[in-house]
């Protein structure tokens, strides 16, 4: 949608004004991302986000169209009235190619971790015209046959059997290892482990529980755990007695021997959790630790909120194996005989997995497990979304001390400052326990011994670009099949790990972590409230069909998740389920049913 | 023969209505939501309405059934929510994968399993014939993972040095894709010719392609062995039995007091009625394994009708799992009257009404 001439002039005006404010102010930026940990490092730059990188405009969109030194119009598109307003529940204001190489996102309100979302596979680069003219089908050419700027393009997918992966020798970046890459995909752990012993594999995901000590074990194997970016809990809601009483919940805290979960039920490489936040996401209290076992200040504890004998409860359920917890039932009758020597008599009640979620969601759960895995490495999307103020009735009232720093911590760009405003965050939840936080899952990937830059990314999003195994071609095993290989409109982390060796975001994490590093952005900045974040493309940049990417080319790949109106806005399934996770409602929300 | 086939024809529609019904009935009954199959537990409310009011799974379920048996009786199975594809083209890829399997899996049992009855059965009562029977026994109460798993450990792992080394999955080894044959020639083509084109071993003939022949073959070789052993099993003692009472009969007596070898009397005299039963079994057996492969192609990795079935009940993909269901009943009836007429073909005494 063009701007009208009015908005696009005040848009121009505010642009420069906000640029002169800049060149005589620290602004937060980051792309060198050397020193960044939330989102934004704190390198005052001096450069003005609307000339940076492009000798050929200066101006900001006006109308929606300024020409570029290719002689095309820019898009713009500026919802920013919309903010707030009824019918819409976005968090993106506007979007707009300032010029060819350089797009500015302009949000409703401050986002520190909009890099970290931004480097997430579902907003990786798409050609506009390819979008234009793949996009527009459900389940069509964009979805079977992605084209990107990775070093790795679609040769071929052979449905139901394997993805095959060429190399894209025109990369703009580090050529990758192996002239073609196979990604196939076995459902069973044993199965898998047989693959990459018999050699037709050169290496796999998720390594079964029992196969960690065999695979160490053999010389011609290597295994590499994967930082664990979950956390399982026991969840209490306030609103329901006796978990109204601040004493019955540190109880149930001290009732729990998270050592002996771990030991017992989890697969090595598993941690017992110390505090909400796993350690790999920025944000994580060193040296803190929320409960320590001990019965007989739980059994203190229940004396002293009026029961001395305990109480019985129902403890809710589902049994469905996760990361955070592989056996959900022997875990559950763990924690029953566990609450049961300080007096506490737990009734289990399982419950079908979605009718527990919505029920948990809904607040109904007074005592329940559950768990939860990172969308993105950040800080806000375990904090903010479990015990923000917007945050589901899960565990009933929130706590305004807790919302007090998670604000806080939310609307600052100092790193140093967000883990202080964390750590103190750490500390209100271990004293409020809303829940108690028991274990991070592990997991592992092993690869041949021979494979040099194997990875086991915390993120599931191994890169094989570097991955080297002395030949022509790697051969990667995963749980299951992609659903569809277009980022935008896939949650499962199967497609997500093909079509990231396919398209690009504009950030990238770094291999085996969590950080944010450039991608097709060099570099970018924000202004000093986070709402305005501007990225600089990397000159030079193909996409595999030999057309150049440029700032439309990033405008138009969001504006076709953002829009539901846009003819593009199709995919596989049509929710663009993480968009909405990530930056709240649509623009032109199809009517509620 | 005409009027037998008619009636046996619209006797199966009740059968296969029953069987749609039934099916659609239970997927719905299961404990789990689509949505969230589909699109992740982190799917909100509001994005599980908008989906199961655009797959219609907002409408009551009496209301979805007779929207289905519309479609069904128009030739249209549905489209897969997670594939986003009409169930007659995940059919078309994955039946053909299932029927080579099969087929493989019953030629080693009928080649295996008849010789191994008629060992037994000539040599009954003796120390040959219990070591077939428990050699039968064994292959019935086998378990198909167990064997499999350890197929796999023999052949791909321990020996995957040697000659005898085997690819422990897939169809093909990783990065080769088999071209169709049409196109070998230059021609398009769709339908019937892209079903035989995922025969893999008969595409790589008809394309003159060797190398994917024996590529093909050597994958094959352990899935269907482990395939084969419950059948195998079930044939050889059935062969074992049938032959056991046709070497009673008056007429091979007298074949015998005729003063033919016994190689003549058992292989041509007594063997082909013994047989008989034999030739339903196997009918049977080839209906079985074509809906019934899901562990094997599990383990073997092999993206066939089992496969795709045991994931769509996990993923609650309703129209895959009620078609691919629909269509292994209406193969299993097929082959049940095939097998019928082929039994009055080899038996003229026996007629069908």
């Amino acid at each position: 949608m063009r701007t009208s001439r009015r908005t696009s002039a005040i848009v121009m005006l505010s642009a420069l004004a906000i640029a002169a404010a800049a060149c005589g102010s620290s602004k937060s930026s980051g792309g060198n991302a050397a020193s960044s940990t939330s989102g934004a490092a704190a390198t005052t730059v001096a450069a003005s986000a609307t000339t940076a990188g492009n000798a050929a405009t200066t101006a900001a969109p006006s109308g929606g169209a300024t020409t570029t030194a290719a002689g095309g119009k820019l898009l713009s598109y500026d919802e920013s009235a919309k903010c707030g307003q009824k019918g819409y529940d976005g968090s993106i204001a506007k979007i707009e190619a300032i010029d060819a190489v350089t797009v500015k996102f302009t949000m409703c309100q401050a986002d520190v971790a909009f890099p970290s979302k931004v480097a997430f596979a579902s907003f990786a680069i798409s050609p506009s015209e390819y979008l234009d003219k793949a996009g527009t089908t459900a389940g069509g050419d964009l979805v079977n046959k992605p084209i990107g700027t990775g070093p790795y393009k679609l040769k071929a997918w052979d449905k139901g059997n394997q993805v095959i992966l060429e190399r894209n020798d025109d990369y703009w970046g580090t050529k990758a290892k192996a002239k073609t890459v196979t990604v196939r995909w076995q459902t069973e752990p044993a199965q898998r482990l047989v693959e990459l012993q018999s050699g037709q594999a050169d290496g796999i995901d998720n390594v079964g529980t029992d196969d960690f000590d065999k695979i160490k074990g053999d010389k011609t194997l290597q295994l590499l755990p994967r930082p664990a970016l979950n956390v399982f809990y026991l969840g209490m809601n306030r609103d329901a007695a006796p978990f109204d009483k601040e004493e019955v919940r540190q109880a149930v805290g001290a009732a729990i021997d998270k050592q002996r979960l771990v030991d017992t039920f989890y697969p090595k490489g598993s941690t017992a959790a110390s505090q909400f936040l796993p350690e790999a996401i920025p944000g994580y209290a060193k040296g803190f630790t929320d409960f320590t076992y001990n019965p007989d200040k739980a059994k203190q504890l229940l004396a002293a909120a009026g029961f001395p004998n305990g109480f019985e409860v129902n403890l809710s359920y589902r049994d469905k194996s996760r990361g955070y917890l592989p056996q959900p039932t022997p875990i559950a009758t763990d924690i029953q005989a566990q609450l049961a020597k300080v007096g506490i008599k737990v009734t289990l009640d399982v419950q079908e997995s979605t009718t527990l979620l919505d029920n948990a969601a809904a607040g109904k759960l007074p005592f329940h497990l559950l768990g939860w895995g990172a969308d993105y490495p950040d800080a806000t999307n375990f904090l903010d979304y479990h015990f923000g103020k917007g945050a589901k009735p899960q565990f009933g009232k929130g706590f305004d001390d807790i919302w007090k720093d998670l604000d806080q911590a939310g609307s600052n760009a100092d790193p140093a400052k967000r883990d202080a405003l964390y750590a103190d965050a750490a500390k209100l939840i271990a004293q409020h326990a809303p829940m108690i936080p028991i274990a991070n899952g592990g997991s592992a990937v092993a690869y041949k011994a021979e494979v040099k830059g194997g990875q086991a990314s915390p993120l599931s999003s191994e890169q094989f670009a570097p991955m080297d195994n002395g030949k022509d071609q790697f051969n990667f095993l995963q749980n299951g099949e992609p659903g569809g290989l277009y980022c935008a409109d896939e949650t499962d982390g199967e497609a997500l790990r093909v079509c990231e060796q396919i398209n690009e975001s504009l950030l990238g994490y770094e291999i085996n972590g969590t950080k944010v590093v450039p991608s097709l952005a060099d570099k970018y900045e924000s202004s000093a409230d986070l709402k305005e974040w501007t990225f600089h493309l990397h000159p030079g940049v193909k996409f595999h069909d030999g057309s150049a990417l440029d700032a439309n080319d990033v405008v138009r790949s969001w504006r076709v998740q953002w829009d539901a109106a846009d003819p593009a806005h199709k995919g596989r399934t049509g929710e663009f389920s993480y968009f909405t996770s990530l930056f709240g409602g649509f623009l032109n929300p199809p009517p509620a049913k | 023969m005409t009027r037998f086939l008619i009636r046996r024809l619209l006797a199966s529609i009740p059968v296969l209505l029953g069987i749609v019904v039934v099916t659609f009935v239970l997927a719905r009954l299961l404990p789990g939501n689509p949505c969230v199959a589909e699109l992740g537990e982190k799917a909100t409310q509001a994005q599980c309405a908008q989906f199961n009011h655009r797959e219609g799974l907002d409408k009551p379920i009496p209301v979805q059934l007779g929207k289905y048996l519309n479609k069904v009786a128009h030739a249209d199975l549905g489209a897969s929510f997670r594939q986003r594809r009409p169930v007659t083209t995940l059919l078309a890829e994955r039946l053909p994968v299932t029927v080579e399997l099969s087929i493989a899996a019953l030629i080693i049992a009928v080649l295996i399993g008849i010789p191994l009855g008629v060992f037994a059965a000539y040599r009954h009562n003796t120390l040959a014939d219990a070591s077939a029977v428990v050699v039968a026994n064994v292959g019935v109460s086998m378990p198909i993972f167990w064997l499999g798993l350890m197929l796999q450990y023999v052949f791909a792992v321990t020996l995957k040095r040697s000659p005898l080394g085997l690819p422990p999955s897939g169809r093909l080894d990783p990065g080769i894709i088999a071209t169709p044959f049409f196109e070998r020639w230059g021609v398009h083509a769709n339908g019937v010719f892209r079903f035989v084109s995922r025969l893999l071993i008969l595409n790589g003939i008809l394309a003159w392609k060797w190398a994917i022949v024996g590529n093909a073959l050597r994958h094959l070789v352990l899935p269907a062995v482990t395939l084969s052993t419950i059948p195998l099993a079930i044939i050889a003692r059935m062969t074992r039995s049938s032959l056991l009472d046709t070497l009673g009969l008056d007429y091979v007596r007298t074949a015998r007091a005729k003063g033919l070898g016994e190689f003549l009397v058992v292989i041509k005299h007594a063997l082909r009625n013994a047989l008989l039963p034999v030739v339903t079994i196997v009918g049977l057996q080839l209906g079985s394994l074509l809906g019934g492969a899901i562990l094997t192609e599990t383990i073997f990795n092999i993206t066939g009708v089992g496969q795709t079935l045991y994931e769509a009940i996990g993923a609650r993909d309703y129209s895959v799992v009620q078609g691919f269901t629909l269509v292994v009943a209406i193969g299993f009836v097929v082959l049940n009257l095939l097998t019928d007429i082929v039994y009055t073909v080899l038996d003229p005494r026996v007629r069908v009404t």
